[in-house]
């Protein structure tokens, strides 16, 4: 006789008629147990694609003696209790260039003041002619195809002087599904944004032929690919790289405006579309402090906009390059990211 | 007893899977409406207290033309790149933008959609195995009140050789039917900005909107008035205003337009028209993101295009006179003598009358759940 079990008690309690009450106990926790599941299946996909994209871990060269001078504080102000900066990376991520040896088209060191909801955006030329974290000089833009984001972000770390905490990287694609995932972006382009030369590498077949585009000026909804072509183009551009900035600042606050009129439901969908195209240092902890934090920043004018514009870069640089002019931007550098 | 628990674990079985399914396409269905792709205007209805607004709309989404009369959507055109519609002046016929992957061309459609002409050829082979040719783009045509002469933007001709970057539009008059070499540039477009758009002919000339750069080098638009081709005309409102979109009131003394103070924002802006100079601009509507705005041809109102909600696709919404032109205060009556003969002692203070305040005068929304284009022109037919 096993253990516990008194003989001739299992018999009973197997011809022990089902109470209504036990049978409607059962029936609740079936019902539950399967709601719970069926929750659980429908947010599965997107938990996998959270924890597979989400907290890479970037090995960071340790900081130069630059990144030293501007070290975070160790006792901040109150204004700057749980202050962050995060590094965005946007890639070109076609058939041109392999995995992790892309360049990146859009850099934006980004700090977020969660004590004062001030949020500070400065873009930095893809053109920047600097010292690489990898060795030798080059444009800012190839740190990433030399080592990856880690390369990417101690280049940043050493050349701008600020200590980066994490990164958020993008593919292409993955903006144009991100905007079609959530239905769009509303935006008031600032004039008509026209290219004969526009790279026709994501829908146009070629990853080294050329489109024409012409986004047309004023308010208006845009989907991903109409966006990304807002973004994108810059040959029309007298600034170039630095008005393309400022178009990318515009989309990325765009979408800022419309996740916020998102439902936990469309996190499925959310995460589907960004699948393989969105990687990030951001663990999923960090995540779900943040999601209710962005909620809280709605003064649009709390967004500061920095693009280094001349005099602190001037053209003219090896290669097409832009030449930093790091007496003028260190110390701006130093007054939003220190 | 073994019967009644099988059947008990087998119901469980059951509604286990049913709630489980359930669930799953209960939380499907509760994904939130703002990324939800918008309706075919045939196939919504405006909602149940839509208002009635007189005559014809003509309208794009999502590359068709619609026609919006008596709270009905008719689609003219398939998907097929059609945009920006305009009325010849007398309402016989339609211009409309046929926009395909590397030019656009100006067609001439009945009111029903069907083409009838096509009064630009701008597509061109390439130059070399990489270009994009010598293509061109034609944008917001317009007839002269005339029917003679197409007003429109044009980024042609071309400029020799590769990799020129510079792609602008400029205001063109064209006769009608004639050919692009019988046009003529009315505007000389600042460089790399996008150039000159929205030509609108008015009495004595065309209003336009240009894109510059002000001061601190932010390029924005601006509203030019121009009488003769290749002057340069005059700036009718500021580059801190950032105005563009112009539309003529039916008696020809009023301008609708969009202002967005180099920002995030549209706001609904009036101002009189003197035929020359444009009067102080009065801001209308300030809450919404507005676009395209067009005088109602009876002169009730303005119709223009704005999302339905935060950051969600366009819809058609109507202001009412009202809201812009608010009627004179009724005369306040003078107080009534007391009755009842000669007073004596002094006469009782009248108690000071309240002006009669209106209700303010909100924006009507027309249509919900559509998605129109915010950069293409509305048509109205009176």
């Amino acid at each position: 006789v096993p253990f516990g079990i008194k003989p001739g008690h299992r018999a009973r309690a197997s011809r022990r008629r089902l109470s209504p009450l036990r049978s409607l106990v059962l029936a609740a926790l079936a019902i539950a147990l399967s709601a719970v599941a069926g929750g659980f299946a429908y947010f599965l996909p997107a938990a996998a694609t959270a924890i597979q994209e989400t907290g890479q871990v970037v090995g960071v060269p340790s900081p130069s003696p630059t990144s030293l001078l501007f070290s975070p504080s160790p006792s901040p102000s109150p204004a700057e209790q749980g202050a962050f900066t995060v590094l965005l990376l946007g890639s070109d991520d076609d058939s041109k260039f392999s995995a992790d040896q892309v360049l990146t088209q859009s850099m934006i060191l980004v700090r977020v003041l969660p004590a004062t909801k001030e949020v500070t955006m400065l873009s930095i030329p893809r053109d920047l002619y600097v010292h690489l974290s990898t060795g030798g000089y080059g444009k800012i833009d190839g740190a990433y195809s030399y080592g990856a984001a880690g390369a990417a972000i101690a280049t940043v770390e050493q050349d701008f002087g600020v200590h980066v905490d994490d990164y958020i990287w993008v593919g292409l694609l993955g903006l144009i599904k991100v905007i079609d995932a959530i239905g769009g972006i509303d935006i008031v382009t600032s004039n008509p944004v026209m290219d004969d030369y526009y790279p026709a590498d994501i829908y146009g077949g070629s990853p080294y032929g050329y489109q024409r585009v012409a986004v047309l000026a004023g308010p208006q909804h845009l989907d991903g690919i109409h966006a990304m072509q807002y973004v994108r183009s810059r040959h029309s551009d007298i600034q170039s790289d630095f008005g393309r900035s400022k178009r990318q600042q515009q989309v990325l606050q765009a979408i800022r405006a419309k996740a916020k009129q998102l439902a936990p439901s469309d996190i499925p969908a959310l995460a589907a579309a960004i699948g393989g195209e969105l990687k990030t240092s951001i663990g999923l902890d960090k995540v779900a402090r943040l999601v209710p934090l962005a909620a809280t920043f709605d003064n649009p004018d709390a967004i500061r906009q920095v693009l280094l514009l001349p005099p602190y870069t001037q053209g003219g640089g090896p290669d097409g390059s832009v030449t930093p002019n790091w007496g003028a931007i260190l110390p701006l550098v130093h007054q939003y990211f220190a | 007893m073994i019967m009644s628990r099988f059947l008990l674990a087998v119901g469980l079985a059951i509604l286990m899977v049913v709630t489980g399914v359930t669930s799953y396409f209960y939380l499907g269905s509760r994904q939130s409406k703002v990324v939800a792709p918008p309706q075919k205007p045939t196939a919504a209805t405006p909602r149940a207290q839509a208002y009635s607004l007189p005559g014809t709309i003509y309208l794009e989404q999502s590359g068709a033309l619609y026609r919006f009369s008596a709270g009905r959507f008719h689609q003219l055109t398939p998907e097929d790149g059609w945009t920006q519609p305009a009325l010849y002046p007398d309402g016989s016929h339609l211009l409309a933008v046929k926009r395909s992957g590397f030019f656009s061309d100006v067609y001439v459609l009945t009111p029903y959609g069907n083409v009838t002409g096509q009064l630009t050829n701008n597509v061109a082979p390439p130059r070399s195995s990489w270009d994009t040719g010598a293509n061109a783009w034609s944008f917001y045509p317009r007839l002269s009140p005339d029917q003679g002469t197409l007003w429109m933007s044009y980024d042609g001709p071309k400029a020799a050789g590769n990799g020129y970057f510079d792609v602008d539009f400029a205001v063109w008059a064209v006769p009608l039917g004639g050919s692009i070499r019988q046009g003529r540039a009315w505007t000389t477009a600042n460089t790399y900005t996008g150039g000159d758009v929205q030509p609108v002919p008015v009495p004595g000339g065309i209003i336009y909107t240009k894109y510059t750069y002000d001061q601190a080098g932010n390029r924005v638009g601006q509203l030019w008035f121009t009488n003769r081709a290749g002057s340069p005309g005059k700036a009718l409102t500021s580059t801190a205003a950032g105005c563009l979109q112009p539309s003529v009131s039916p008696d020809g003394g009023n301008i609708a337009m969009i202002c967005t103070y180099q920002k995030q924002i549209s706001y609904l802006t009036v101002a009189t028209w003197n035929g020359s100079s444009l009067g102080a601009l009065q801001t209308v509507i300030s809450d919404q993101l507005v676009a395209e705005p067009i005088w109602a041809p009876d002169g009730s109102g303005i119709a223009y295009l704005a999302p339905g909600g935060p950051a969600s696709p366009f819809q058609l919404w109507f202001l009412p006179k009202n809201a812009y032109h608010p009627p004179p205060p009724s005369p306040i009556p003078p107080p009534t003598p007391t009755p009842g003969g000669p007073h004596n002692g002094p006469l009782p203070t009248p108690t000071p009358l309240a002006l009669p305040t209106a209700p303010p005068v909100r924006p009507i929304q027309v249509t919900t759940n559509l998605g129109f284009d915010g950069t293409s022109p509305l048509a109205w037919l009176g």
